[in-house]
């Protein structure tokens, strides 16, 4: 898939208000009530805040925060299983940034791997992304170093690239496609790919270096450093919230639990989970396998550096640094990636 | 600065302390700091960024760091209260601590902001402040700022809402608690939230919902306020960790006012002072008891 | 309008959960029984040792679970059958009064009252008052109603005590556990904590 077109801003604005009035659902980056940028609904194109990594990510789009799976009902000794329908109505993502396009992909691999995670891919199909180009990062953006760049196409079904009165866009996937082949009249010829190049190359140099792109020595120092004292050192600050957990783009674990509504009836959900939590791996039999923070800052370290690579040959981290912003204790990921490669590579890396 | 690196310096070097807990440069601004070494001083820093209560590292529910041993503390006034009411609910033993007061001038709300300390970038919590200086300490080092005047914002905030009708007020807060997510982050970085199985945690029975719901969340949030009511000393931690932007601080504000009227209390850094929840007096106000 | 009958057309009749200590208000209570006092009938009494031990959890879980007003009763200060367990109770619920109220709680939904064991009368006063209150409030849906699931169609019946159950529908891709396993025929749920 390698066809471009071209969208002038007004036709964008026209493109959203298009959809909108064919009842598709579109959401994006946007102002909240707190002065924040969060990706939420919104109803037009001038709602959309390009400037600003939204604080929350894509994650809750595809897997809420909270989901009914089905409710159940006790009659005697029988328990009837009531389904609760799944409808995924078509809906759009305008102003994704590519490190959040990127970490929906990334998660398919789990979401299909021992079954297939059917909200999940509903919610998945239903939806069309159309990313943005980073205009660049600050200093907690990395996402060079795992691959992935500021103009990343990957998750995207389209990338825009701001050029002349316009966007350049790449025609990503066949959902992009199918798009673009909906609304004809808003994309058109317009200003070439040279005219993205500085765009791109300033972004890509803003986060460039902030961490040493060799996941690959990362992974096998984390496989092979399972009890090293940097583990606790790394942990001492750390208070166990799963802000970071919550941030995170790639963070997929949860919960199920059974909530009754009376005592013969309820709903099974799935909810957010944290392996920061002390309770994450509590076992029945009283025994936690990790008691304290130092193993639970070494497991996320650890799972989506070293375990994920090695099950799916993929690293469960884009690099858009929302850990690094939101931890209250300043607890910084480029800061331990870059000690990992350090001790690695035998340049030292103490505190 | 030189004073407290100093005193730091001194104490690791004599054995007194195994750690000094105290603040550093980070990469994302100050954030807290564990010396272990004499040397290691050289990177405490104090300064108007320095937002974080260190008190809930003196958890004892925290293992990695009860490792440390004896340590020393470097504290605001209003951590001091935090320190004070661990002490007072004998989660920490006074002796097993050395307390550093450093006098303040009010800090900002992010600890990674480039802005200088001013009346329109100090916390709403220092406003009004009314101790600069500090008791509950070994030693007190630094030069204490002019402080700031109230009124508090989230005071102004909170007598908006108390003049709406009541379904105004469940509207606003059915959407504010609405974007809660349930990480528990404000619950994690508190230091007066120090159990060791929380009550949202435990199942039998299940008296708060897991899930992230209006329903799981109203709960929460009630039995926070009300397992903090009398306990809190409003340090704000709990609003800044929030991933989510839910304005806690007006919670928390608004059950202090409450305490404050009814009881006469506000928090205190001496531990002698009785916490007003679990202490009562004969002639205490029932008005509201038919 | 007498508070013991019912509200005319539209005939919503409120549910009040009343959490109440042995010692006094239950045997209050008692007494306005045995003394045949006529009273409004919404209320449903749960006997506590004593109001001490209430925790405001069981409000909300009682709102939760379709409440529309709650009283909560106890000892007379100076009366407490455990010396001090109302003057607690006291402190503990006049913040968490002030706190429903911040949150958008009418106050009214909520009454508390002290009633010995020899005030059969005022119990029935504290009632019919609560009733009367909360009947004009309307019914408490904004709380019991803050999550509404919807199921669309039955999945499956599955008898629990035969091995795991096929099954079938839209949820195919979805692994559940057994309904045996799950505790269903004992009626316990799984505690999954230490």
């Amino acid at each position: 898939m390698s066809t471009t077109t071209f969208i002038r801003t007004e036709d964008l604005k026209g493109l959203v208000a298009d959809l909108r009035a064919a009842g598709v659902g579109v959401a994006g980056p946007a102002r909240t009530s707190d002065g924040a940028v969060d990706y939420r609904s919104i109803n037009a194109f001038d709602d959309v805040v390009l400037d600003a990594q939204p604080r929350n990510s894509l994650k809750q789009f595809f897997l809420p925060p909270t989901e009914p799976l089905f409710k159940y009902q006790r009659k005697g000794s029988d328990v009837a299983i009531l389904e609760i329908s799944a409808t995924f109505p078509p809906r759009v993502i305008v102003g994704a940034r590519p490190c959040d396009a990127a970490a929906v992909d990334v998660l398919d691999h789990v979401m299909n791997w021992d079954y297939k995670d059917e909200p999940w891919f509903g919610r998945r199909e239903a939806t069309t992304i159309v990313s943005f180009a980073c205009p660049g990062g600050d200093r907690s953006c990395f996402c060079t170093a795992v691959g992935l760049g500021p103009d990343a196409t990957r998750g995207s079904d389209l990338l825009l690239v701001p050029a002349g009165d316009g966007y350049y866009v790449e025609v990503v996937t066949e959902k992009g496609k199918r798009l673009v082949d909906a609304y004809p009249k808003r994309f058109g010829a317009g200003a070439g790919v040279d005219a993205t190049l500085s765009y791109r190359e300033k972004a890509r140099a803003s986060v460039e270096g902030h961490v040493p792109a060799r996941p690959d020595v990362i992974r096998q120092w984390v496989q092979e450093h399972f009890e090293d004292p940097f583990w606790a050192d790394i942990s001492l600050r750390c208070h166990g919230c799963g802000g970071c957990a919550a941030a995170c783009p790639t963070c997929h674990c949860f919960d199920i639990v059974d909530e009754p509504e009376t005592l013969d009836a309820g709903t099974r959900r799935r909810n957010w989970d944290t392996c920061q939590t002390s309770v994450f791996t509590a076992h029945a039999s009283g025994h936690n396998p990790r008691a304290d923070q130092c193993g639970r800052c070494r497991q996320r370290v650890n799972h989506k550096f070293a375990i994920y690579p090695a099950r799916f040959n993929d690293i469960l981290c884009t690099g858009c640094g929302r850990c690094a912003r939101t931890c209250p204790a300043g607890q910084d990921v480029t800061e331990i990636l870059t000690r990992i490669v350090a001790m690695a590579t035998g340049q030292g890396g103490a505190a | 600065m030189t004073e407290l690196r100093e005193l730091a310096r001194r104490l690791l070097s004599e054995g007194t302390v195994n750690a000094v807990l105290g603040w550093e440069e980070g990469p994302r601004g100050a954030r807290p700091a564990f010396v272990t070494t004499p040397d290691g001083a050289d990177r405490l820093i104090f300064d108007h960024r320095c937002v974080h209560n260190l008190a809930s590292y003196l958890s004892p529910r925290r293992p990695h760091l009860k490792r440390l041993g004896k340590v020393a503390m470097v504290l605001k006034p209003c951590d001091a209260r935090a320190v004070a009411g661990l002490i007072r609910e004998t989660q920490v033993p006074r002796e097993n601590i050395v307390l550093i007061g450093v006098r303040c001038g009010g800090v900002v709300t992010d600890p990674d902001s480039d802005a200088a300390l001013s009346e329109a970038t100090v916390a709403d919590r220092c406003r009004g402040c009314p101790d600069r200086e500090g008791r509950l300490a070994d030693h007190t080092v630094g030069t204490a700022g002019p402080g700031f005047p109230g009124p508090s914002h989230r005071a102004q905030k909170i007598e908006e809402l108390a003049a709406k009708p009541a379904d105004q007020r469940w509207a606003f807060w059915q959407e504010e608690l609405s974007k809660c997510v349930r990480c528990h982050a404000c619950r994690q970085v508190c230091p007066m939230c120090f159990c060791d199985r929380c009550l949202a945690d435990k199942t039998q029975p299940r008296w708060i919902e897991s899930s992230p719901h209006a329903r799981g969340n109203m709960a929460w949030h009630v039995a926070r306020a009300m397992h903090l009511a009398g306990r809190c000393v409003d340090c704000g931690e709990c609003e800044r960790v929030c991933p989510q932007g839910i304005p806690l601080g007006l919670i928390t504000r608004k059950i202090a006012s409450v305490v404050a009227e009814r009881y006469d209390f506000r928090p205190s850094d001496d531990p002698a002072v009785p916490a007003p929840v679990g202490t009562y007096r004969m002639d205490d106000p029932q008005e509201f008891i038919l | 309008m007498d508070s013991t009958t019912p509200a005319a057309a539209g005939g919503f009749e409120p549910r009040i959960t009343a959490f109440v200590c042995n010692w006094c208000t239950y045997t209050g209570a008692d007494l306005a029984g045995t003394s045949r006092l006529q009273m409004a009938s919404n209320v449903r009494i749960i006997r506590l040792p004593c109001t001490g031990r209430i925790d405001p959890m069981f409000i909300t879980k009682a709102f939760e679970r379709g409440a529309d007003g709650i009283i909560v009763s106890g000892c007379h200060p100076a009366d407490c059958h455990y010396n001090a367990g109302n003057y607690h109770a006291r402190r503990r619920f006049a913040i968490f009064r002030e706190l429903m109220d911040f949150l958008g709680v009418a106050p009214g939904r909520i009454t508390f009252s002290w009633v010995s064991a020899s005030e059969g009368a005022k119990w029935r006063d504290v009632v019919n008052d609560a009733v009367t209150r909360v009947r004009a409030l309307g019914p408490f849906t904004a709380y019991r109603n803050m999550v509404v699931v919807q199921a669309t169609a039955p999945l499956s019946t599955a008898a629990a005590d035969h091995s795991p159950p096929e099954h079938g529908g839209g949820g195919e891709g979805l692994r559940m556990q057994s309904l045996a396993a799950a505790g269903v025929d004992s009626g316990a749920t799984k505690e999954v904590q230490a």
